[in-house]
């Protein structure tokens, strides 16, 4: 306890210089913009700002692109729940309600509980750094292919609950999304599958496209066909801050949300995408009424939102700790480390403490700030939603396009979008929900990798999804939950929550 | 201006002219920013080679040296790019051993990976390390070999990539060892570095600027260096070659090419700007920290090199019959 103590006295002692207070704030800034920026995440502006670093102390440069990490996860939120384009990737699940509140007039409420449920989240995840980091990163190196292959089959199953309306069609929508993320190559064989010769394929569909596609150029072209006017009733912009009672609705969905999002986020490979997800389908799952979900449940917003903010926070563990990055943006931060002749590693935490101990206690202090810039921002958000939208749906899709251009200078990604959004719009007029789609297309390459790699290893022995502890508590749990939905008494009752 | 002053200034500006053109071409070059293309995502290691290399032409040079990524592909993208650059020095491009691989692995490339380019020179050389998990009872190379040999086929290895050079040099080990040991691929090297940690994959030819600080706080077991002399990183650590596979080499490398046509004035010009920079204090520094070691070679050396590259792993892809179409 006294160790702790100890260190996190160091880690406020670094963290609470002005420079270093400065770089928090910039960070954190320009994060949150960036974040409201549909398309241009943290990965585009922190490989701007590599070189920027080289001249910057180490632990003010790390501190600077950590706040624009996690900033850019508050910002995301703000045009999912405005305008329902995720500004981040992992604020696609916020578009489903959020946006459904920001139509009901209660956008203030919506970018309220998020700001405050991201706030909570990300103190607590925090803590969670601080206290548990190694045994936690030891927790992220039990996680074999076996493991991986069994969260993402629970996440599938899953995902038919993030289903609002027909469950054949959120069913079919899940294998299309597996099907679009086949395209790309194959990681064993090397094999190129549905390129059809684009090299910009090789890698697969760029996430950013789909998305962005599919809930914000899909959204542009339906408004427009409906000759321009949306739904947003701006007379009746009922009050900035969310009543007693939304609080009392999702101060619980905010706890579960912290927890999911700290512990999927530990894990290399998608933890805080995963984790709002993992959240929607939770909360939908436990709600006394689930169809009040995808209309404006505001446990839809708080808990996803509380969920990627802690697993944005928990995904610095595997690079801290052991100098292994979980997402592309770790990626980029190890090499600003190596930038300054840091050698990533598990010595960092020892030869180092106030390059770890600091950006611990700057990730409060990014917190706090974050909290204290949003909250005023959100009257400015709204009015923002009353401007004309001819005027509005320009800057939208220049936005997303600059965006999509940014992630690799290539035409064929801002061609994508245009695609998907095309695709999105079909799928509005055949009544069909864009979200499992993003599920199958996120889980399902993920999915085949893991189950292929877990059979070469143990030799093309199948049980070793049962005998594996973790594996087989999720393979258990996926089971349960098909036959929550195969059981025709539960099927029944479905049908009649579903019946709108 | 006085009309002498003006004949003065003309006389000047016209001998400047009829100058020898090479000389000018030389003198006056860089006159504008140079585009280093990585091909490959910011923050990796090679992209952080190259913005060492380009922050330091820029000091020399007194231009900015702009660090174009463009990823994708395994890298074929951004090399493709630079082959259709135009050839006058202000677009090169930053390759690394995948380039003499590229040809054999894909059916088709968009460039030609000998005749679209004229090097200038290679950076950096730098040996891979065999790391084991503690779990392993293998403490050498040979007891490796034994043990490989007493259970065919079910020992595995995993590699950042098909087709990469912790693929490769694992297979040539597999053909002069002559051992079964089945590769485990995944995307990227901390994935890869991750199963090795986790003790789900015993061991890897690593790069060692990933796994060396791994092996120095005790976390893995480095049995061996693949190049043909130890690295002064870890020098007790022999070689491949010297236990027990002999004759066995291989080492990553990462050079510097401008498009085929580019003045020789200015491939000279690079070629020496760069070998100053190779020898300067902090950078020798810093790269041997990361087991790099500087070359600097001359741009025929370099063109060699990648000749011979391409026949040699040209054999083993071959054999192993590792494709990426």
């Amino acid at each position: 306890m006294m160790d702790i103590l100890n260190n996190l006295t160091l880690g406020f002692g670094v963290a609470l210089t002005p420079m270093n207070l400065l770089y928090c704030l910039f960070g954190v800034t320009l994060g949150t913009l960036i974040g409201v920026l549909p398309g241009i995440g943290p990965i585009a502006t922190i490989a701007m700002l590599l070189p920027v670093t080289f001249g910057l102390p180490a632990v003010g440069a790390l501190i600077m692109l950590a706040g624009i990490y996690y900033g850019a996860q508050y910002g995301g939120s703000t045009t999912a729940i405005l305008i329902n384009i995720p500004g981040e990737a992992s604020a696609a699940v916020t578009c489903l309600d959020g946006y459904a509140m920001a139509r009901q007039g209660r956008a203030g409420p919506a970018l309220a509980i998020a700001a405050m449920g991201s706030f909570f989240a990300g103190c607590v995840a925090t803590i969670i750094v601080a206290l548990f980091a190694p045994p936690l990163a030891e927790v992220a190196l039990k996680f074999w292919a076996a493991e991986y292959f069994s969260l993402m089959l629970l996440g599938l199953v899953s995902a038919t609950v993030l289903a609002r309306g027909s469950l054949l069609k959120a069913i079919a929508m899940v294998i299309l999304g597996l099907l679009l993320g086949l395209v790309g190559t194959d990681v064993t064989s090397g094999t190129l599958r549905f390129t059809f010769g684009i090299a910009e394929f090789s890698d697969g569909i760029g996430f950013v496209a789909v998305a962005m596609g599919l809930f914000g150029f899909a959204e542009v072209i339906v408004n427009l066909t409906q000759g321009g006017k949306r739904e947003v009733l701006t007379s009746k912009i009922s009050g900035l801050m969310p009543t007693r009672a939304d609080l009392k609705t999702s101060w619980k969905a905010v706890l579960r949300g912290t927890g999911l999002g700290s512990l999927l986020g530990i894990l290399p490979g998608g933890g805080a995408l995963l984790s709002s997800f993992a959240s929607y389908t939770l909360e939908k799952r436990l709600a006394a009424v689930p169809s009040r979900f995808g209309k404006g449940a505001i446990e839809g917003v708080a808990g996803p939102e509380a969920a990627n903010n802690a697993g944005a926070q928990t995904s610095f563990i595997p690079m801290l700790t052991l100098g292994i990055p979980s997402n592309a943006v770790m990626a980029l931060m190890l090499g600003a480390m190596m930038i300054q002749g840091i050698a990533p590693g598990p010595q960092v935490i020892d030869k180092l403490p106030q390059l770890f101990w600091g950006m611990i206690a700057s990730m409060w202090m990014g917190n706090i700030m974050l909290l204290v810039i949003n909250l005023p921002l959100i009257g400015i958000w709204v009015r923002m939603l009353t401007m004309p939208y001819q005027m509005l749906y320009p800057a939208i899709l220049l936005f997303c396009c600059i965006g999509a251009y940014s992630i690799n200078y290539s035409s064929v990604d801002v061609l994508s979008t245009a695609g998907f959004g095309l695709l999105g719009y079909i799928f509005y007029i055949l009544d069909c929900e864009p979200a499992p789609l993003l599920l199958g297309f996120i889980l399902g390459p993920m999915m085949e990798e893991s189950l292929r790699r877990a059979m070469l290893i143990s030799q093309g022995d199948p049980t070793v999804f049962f005998t594996r502890p973790i594996s087989l508590a999720m393979l258990i749990g996926a089971a349960l939950l098909l036959l929550l939905v195969i059981v025709p008494a539960a099927r029944k009752k479905r049908e009649e929550v579903f019946r709108e | 201006m006085s009309s002498l002053l003006r004949f003065v200034s003309l006389a000047l500006m016209a001998a400047a002219l009829i100058g020898s053109p090479g000389d000018s071409l030389a003198q006056s070059y860089p006159h504008k920013p140079i585009h280093l293309i990585v091909p490959y995502a910011p923050g990796g290691g090679m992209d952080i080679l190259a913005r060492l290399i380009g922050q330091k032409l820029h000091e020399s040079l007194k231009q900015p040296v702009i660090i174009d990524n463009r990823p994708g592909a395994g890298g074929t993208i951004g090399t493709g790019i630079a082959a259709k650059a135009a050839p006058d020095g202000y677009t090169i491009v930053m390759v690394i051993s995948a380039h003499a691989t590229n040809p054999s692995l894909y059916k088709k490339l968009p460039y030609d990976a000998v005749k679209d380019f004229a090097p200038i020179t290679q950076v950096v050389s730098f040996p891979f390390l065999l790391v084991v998990n503690p779990s392993l009872p293998a403490k050498s190379v040979t007891e490796l070999i034994a043990l490989a040999k007493s259970k065919p086929g079910r020992l595995n290895f995993s590699s950042s990539g098909t087709g990469g050079g912790t693929h490769l040099s694992g297979e040539l080990f597999k053909t002069m060892a002559g051992v079964d040991m089945v590769h485990v691929a995944y995307k990227g090297s901390a994935p890869a570095l991750t199963a090795l940690l986790g003790g789900e994959v015993p061991m890897m030819f690593s790069d060692p600027l990933v796994t060396l600080p791994q092996v120095k706080a005790g976390k893995i077991r480095a049995l061996a260096w693949t190049s043909a002399k130890r690295s002064p990183q870890l020098s007790e650590v022999p070689t491949v070659a010297e236990s027990g596979v002999p004759g066995y080499e291989v080492n990553g490398w990462q050079g510097i090419l401008a498009p085929a046509g580019t003045p020789r004035e200015i491939i000279d010009k690079l070629n020496a700007e760069i070998l100053k920079v190779l020898q300067m204090a902090d950078v020798k520094e810093r790269l041997s920290s990361q087991a790099m070691e500087p070359v600097g070679s001359s741009p025929e050396q370099f063109a060699a090199l990648i000749q011979a590259e391409i026949v040699k792993w040209g054999k083993v892809i071959k054999d192993c019959g590792a494709r990426i179409d």
